[in-house]
């Protein structure tokens, strides 16, 4: 270790209980004084590092430095202690109360019993005029934008007189004229000679802002170095891997059919910064497969709210099935047809305390094939429910079971058992294999091929680049809500292809 | 069924009997003949068949309160217009029997759908505003009980009042509206059939119905009830419309099986013991029915004590209370260690294996 | 109305407003901190018969109110008990709170007296008036103002001070912290559970002198259920008044003046009964009001 460095990662390692490997002998050093990136996809183990140095989880092995001697963080007290705060993704401020009275809960400022305000003030002026962070002290929080509020976090994190400042992905929340300028308070930051940790996905600001880039890949460091080393395709690759070489299956040269549904000039600004999208142009033709890639918040959530009828669209048209669709709802749009598995499988899709039966027949419980006169033939939903479990090798206890007994794997197999069961003409998968073993998102793979090859249009989003190469007849690309690239073949791309779209540093679309 | 099964419902009883010795015993004491109160208390309800058939009288209005309770829980809402749609739907009954000309036949069913149409208002109002405008169907029921009183209290010294009866009550319920007894030696009457076949009903109308299906999913996810495209407002007036329906239907059928008038000046508690009953059934139609028979021969018991004892029955709302707090306590009803200890089992994994009561 | 009877009707409004502003107070306390009270019809009920079942055997008004206080508080930490230890439903403990003290009070009371009805054969004592100086002396002001209960005025202030402590004290700034984004609270070191279990107490505190008001202040004796659903009024108020404590005291304030209305027009040719649903119609109509205020704001910043 050099004699400079302020923390050091000395082969830390974290598995969980259940056996899931979050960071495998992880090691490099953070200099001091210097803006260090961290960056790689969802699920590299950025956040469970962090978290361990902020002292919310602690590794299975390893062992962690601060100025060359060994340091055990318990907790995010002890890591503030230590010097050391952090911004999270998700702010910690409370909306009602004002900027000062945040910055300062737990440690108040007081004269008597009661706060005093004016020191307050003065202390948050002081701070704010020493990292030249400008907030009005007595603005309450939840009149304030992201941008402000975010400045509001930093402060907060600087008044515990720290030396280390962690920012987990900061700039997700921002516009580019907001990011701009929170990296100017960074370099100052910096000049003032505090050490920033900077947590991104985003390669364009890694490379805007940092010095030193540490890159990890499925809990493991695949990358350390000078940014000046390195140049974008060399860095996109580290981040995306070699996903290159997946053999793909010969698929049958699949006859696409007639536009099935179609979006002209959509526009929805409106909602969370990921769902917010502009001018969409995109049609999605009868058998084909298009698949959407990008980087979370790149407005693929907003594409499939649309599509699912959970947000009308603010402009432009959208047709499904010969139908006007812009202001669909739900139901109007599953009875066009479509067909839905929800990237949050326990939140949208499923009712985890029901039945594997109830489950399985949800939404097509008032078929006549499940009624007997007023009455549902619950025999019928059992014996459906078998079939599905049988049909789609769902691992259960038995139909009568709660669906929180089962494996998730195995109740994503039953959830898309059930949406696929309805005969869907166009199938949104969102993340359909997230977080599931190799064998069942095979399976899935291979269901939905099939579907493909009976003239069903499908949606695939998904971060998963093997799953999206792999399935896709055609890819868009979206970034800042917008499609910023279409790839109409893919024969002969690749991840490192699509990466500097993915990452915003190219556009063609 | 194994023994696995049955451990929830076995902690059930048992820390039931411990709340009733906790409440009890000490009460006991506080007389002359602590043996001969708890004897009174525990065994008196079986000693004859009008006691018994008291316990039924009083099992019949809490068990349709209960399924109101339960029908609007299992969807997701905190709906208390329960206590205030019984009272009202009293009234309406009373009101239609004597204020509408009917041929005898049609005297009881009219007069009791009457009602139940004027009393499930208390319960719609807070339905319809949750739905449509996001209030607090809690604070908004919780007042329309007590509007409903009010108004009721009106209609009963307005329109209703025999000045001949000496206290505040309404003219005598005609008698061909009055529900038939149907057992010999007790009070049993037709409602007691019908709050049966209610409960049977409301478990198929949960169970095995389209409409309750979805009442289901909507309380236990709304987000995937949404995902796949429920009307949730629709199904949440529904719910209110069926909990407000059968809370009323359940004071017309107190007034025309018990009551010779119309004489509540206050809410009578009984929507409240309906929240006691459906709790302890866990939101489950057909347990509502022995719910509803134990907090009802506990009552029994406490009655019997305080007419030959001096000791008062309120003992009995104490014990209720109880139930209620313990019968929400997952620490304690739920809790894994004590589930494991009696079903004789070594491993996890049983905690789940009951449906939890639907709160907002 | 002449102006006398305007004084008269201000005081009879300020005296039907002390335990709804009390009561109020105390589920704001609560709700800030996060855990609704509902429990507050229980726990006035139960401060009212302590106040004066203690008064009537120690002789000490004070130390019935002492009672009150300590007996609202007890409720409120079994409720918080109740729910962070043996993990039960907050409103359904909560109501349950309110049926044991429904059940309590009337048995007790029997065990103490011998009547289910009225405590009135315990000599219980009431607490003391209040006439301010000059104030009292002008004509017709001091009529509406002046004379008033100890508890009045100490509701009245009370409503200031909560909101100091609310809005200007350590303590009170984070158990708003706690209610309204525990998280946040979490990570300033703030224990969550602890401080809604002071809330509750405090809150359950705010019942009992509520109580004792109705039994040792408007009258000198405990009645079955003489609460009648002020708790519950209580609770429309707290929500009317938007978090704050004088928005509080001010819904309160209109909860009561509703109910003197109905008081007041009794007898005046209006069907008593109709009249007396005001003060319940009032709030529910104000709960509207605010729904479709806040939802028309949220449209208007979604665009």
């Amino acid at each position: 270790m050099t004699s400079n460095a302020l923390v050091a990662f000395e082969a830390i390692s974290k598995a969980y209980g259940n056996g899931t490997r979050a960071l495998t002998e992880v090691s490099f050093s953070v200099a001091r004084g210097v803006i260090h990136a961290i960056s790689g996809e969802n699920g590299a183990g950025k956040s469970t590092l962090m978290k361990i140095l902020f002292g919310l989880e602690q590794p299975s092995s390893g062992r962690l430095l601060l100025d060359g001697g060994v340091a055990e963080i318990r907790s995010p007290a002890a890591a503030v202690e230590q010097g050391i705060g952090m911004v999270h993704q998700h702010f910690t401020l409370v909306p009602s109360l004002t900027v000062a009275e945040n910055i300062f809960l737990g440690q108040e400022q007081r004269s008597g019993i009661f706060v005093d305000r004016e020191k307050t003030s003065r202390r948050v002026a002081a701070l704010s005029k020493r990292f030249n962070l400008a907030v009005d002290p007595d603005a309450r929080v939840s009149t304030l934008s992201v941008a402000a509020q975010q400045k509001v976090e930093i402060l907060k994190a600087l008044s515990r007189d720290i030396r280390l400042l962690i920012l987990d992905e900061p700039t997700a929340v921002l516009s580019p004229p907001e990011t701009e300028e929170l990296f100017t308070r960074l370099r100052h930051l910096r000049d003032a000679g505090l050490t920033i940790l900077f947590i991104s996905h985003k390669l364009r600001e890694v490379r805007a802002l940092a010095s030193h880039v540490t890159v990890l890949r499925a809990g493991r460091v695949v990358g350390d170095a000078q940014l000046a080393d390195l140049d974008n395709d060399a860095l996109s690759r580290l981040v995306m891997g070699g996903a290159t070489s997946v053999a793909r299956p010969v698929r049958a040269s699949r006859s696409v059919g007639a536009p099935l549904v179609a979006l002209k000039n959509v526009s929805q600004s409106r909602g969370r910064p990921g769902e917010r999208v502009s001018n969409l142009d995109l049609t999605i033709y009868a058998g084909e497969v298009v698949g959407v890639a990008g980087v979370d918040g790149g407005g693929q959530q907003g594409l499939v709210a649309l599509l699912s009828g959970r947000k009308a669209a603010e402009s432009g048209t959208i047709v499904f099935g010969g139908r006007d669709m812009k202001s669909g709802s739900t139901r109007d749009w599953r009875s066009a047809g479509l067909a839905h598995l929800p990237a949050d499988r326990h939140k949208d899709g499923s009712a985890m305390s029901m039945s594997l039966v109830d489950n399985a027949v949800a939404g097509a419980h008032r078929k006549p094939a499940y009624r007997m006169g007023a009455l549902l033939d619950r025999r019928k939903m059992v014996e459906a429910t078998r079939d599905m479990i049988s049909e789609y090798g769902v691992r259960s206890p038995g139909p009568e079971a709660p669906l929180s007994a089962l494996s998730g794997g195995n109740a994503q197999k039953l959830i898309a058992a059930r949406e696929f069961a309805s005969a869907p003409s166009f199938l949104i998968a969102d993340e359909p294999t997230r977080g599931i073993d190799i064998a069942a998102a095979a399976f899935l793979h291979e269901r939905m091929r099939n579907m493909a090859g009976t003239g069903v249009g499908i949606l695939l989003v998904t971060s998963d680049l093997d799953e999206l190469l792999t399935l896709s007849d055609r890819i868009v690309v979206m970034f800042g809500g917008r499609i910023v690239a279409r790839f109409d073949t893919i024969d002969g791309l690749t991840p490192d292809r699509l990466g500097p779209f993915m990452l915003g540093l190219e556009e063609t679309a | 069924m194994s023994r696995k099964a049955l451990a929830p419902a076995i902690v059930t009883i048992v820390i039931l009997a411990i709340v009733v010795i906790t409440v009890m015993l000490p009460l006991a004491l506080t007389t002359q003949d602590p043996v001969g109160v708890l004897e009174t208390f525990l065994f008196g309800p079986f000693r004859n068949l009008r006691y018994l058939g008291n316990i039924v009288e009083m099992a019949t209005p809490t068990m349709l309160c209960g399924l109101a309770v339960a029908l609007m829980f299992r969807s997701g809402m905190f709906n208390l217009g329960v206590e205030g749609a019984f009272y009202l739907g009293g009234l309406g009954t009373v009101a239609a029997a004597l204020l509408l000309p009917m041929p005898w036949w049609a005297a009881a069913p009219v007069a009791l759908a009457a009602g139940a149409v004027i009393g499930s208002t208390v319960c719609v109002l807070p339905g319809v505003m949750r739905a449509h405008f996001d209030t607090s169907e809690l604070v908004t029921s919780l007042m329309l009980n007590f509007v409903a009183l009010f108004v009721g209290l009106f209609v009963l010294n307005y329109f209703l009042r025999d000045p001949a009866a000496g206290a505040m009550a309404s003219y005598k319920i005609p008698l061909e509206a009055q529900l038939p007894r149907i057992v010999p030696g007790t009070r049993i009457h037709l409602g007691t059939v019908l709050a049966l076949l209610a409960c049977i009903g409301g478990a198929i109308y949960l169970f095995r119905t389209a409409g309750g299906f979805e009442a289901r999913l909507v309380g236990s996810n709304p987000s995937f009830a949404a995902h796949l495209g429920l009307p949730l407002r629709r199904v949440m007036v529904r719910s209110a419309a069926l909990g407000g329906l059968i809370a009323a239907f359940a004071g017309g059928i107190e007034m025309l099986g018990l009551y010779t008038r119309f004489s509540w000046q206050a809410l009578p508690g009984t929507g409240w013991v309906g929240v006691t009953v459906a709790i302890l059934a866990r939101d489950n139609p057909l347990l509502l029915i022995p719910s509803a028979l134990f907090l009802a021969y506990l009552q029994v018991g406490g009655d019997l004590v305080g007419r030959n004892f001096d000791v008062p029955i309120e003992g009995v709302g104490l014990i209720n209370a109880l139930v209620l707090l313990i019968a929400t306590a997952a620490a304690i009803i739920r809790n894994p260690m004590l589930l494991r200890l009696v079903s004789g089992e070594r491993s996890a994994g049983l905690t789940k294996s009951l449906p939890k009561a639907e709160a907002h | 109305m002449d102006a006398s009877s305007v004084a008269e009707f201000v005081a009879v409004a300020l005296r039907v407003s002390t335990p709804l502003t009390l009561a109020a107070l105390g589920v704001l306390i609560s709700t800030r901190a996060g855990v609704l009270n509902i429990g507050i019809e229980g726990m006035m009920l139960a401060g009212a018969f302590a106040g004066v079942v203690v008064s009537a055997f120690t002789g000490s008004a004070l130390l019935g109110l002492a009672a009150a206080i300590l007996i609202g508080a007890a409720l409120g930490a079994l409720l918080a008990t109740a729910v962070h230890v043996a993990k039960a439903d907050l409103i359904l403990s909560g109501i349950a709170i309110n049926i044991a003290a429904a059940a309590g009070t009337t048995l007790l009371l029997f065990l103490i007296t011998g009547s289910k009805g009225v405590s009135s054969s315990l000599p219980s004592k009431t607490l003391p008036t209040i006439d301010i100086p000059l104030l009292g002396d002008l004509p017709l002001v001091g009529m509406a103002v002046s004379g008033h209960h100890i508890l009045t005025y100490t509701a009245f202030l009370a409503a200031p001070l909560v909101a100091l402590f609310l809005t200007r004290t350590p303590v009170g700034i984070r158990l708003r912290a706690v209610g309204e984004k525990p998280e946040a609270a979490a990570a300033a070191g703030v224990n969550v559970r602890r401080y809604q279990f002071w809330a509750l107490a405090a809150s359950g505190a705010f019942g009992g002198v509520a109580g004792a008001f109705l039994s040792m202040g408007y009258v000198s004796w405990f009645g079955q259920n003489m609460t009648a659903g002020r708790g519950f009024i209580a609770l429309a108020a707290e929500v009317m008044g938007g978090g704050s404590a004088l928005g509080t005291m001010l819904s309160a304030v209109v909860l009561g003046t509703a109910e003197t209305i109905s008081i007041t027009m009794q007898g005046g040719g209006l069907p008593s009964e109709l009249v007396q649903t005001v003060p319940y119609i009032v709030p529910i109509l104000a709960l509207l009001v605010h729904a479709m205020r806040r939802r028309r704001i949220a449209r208007k910043s979604a665009a």
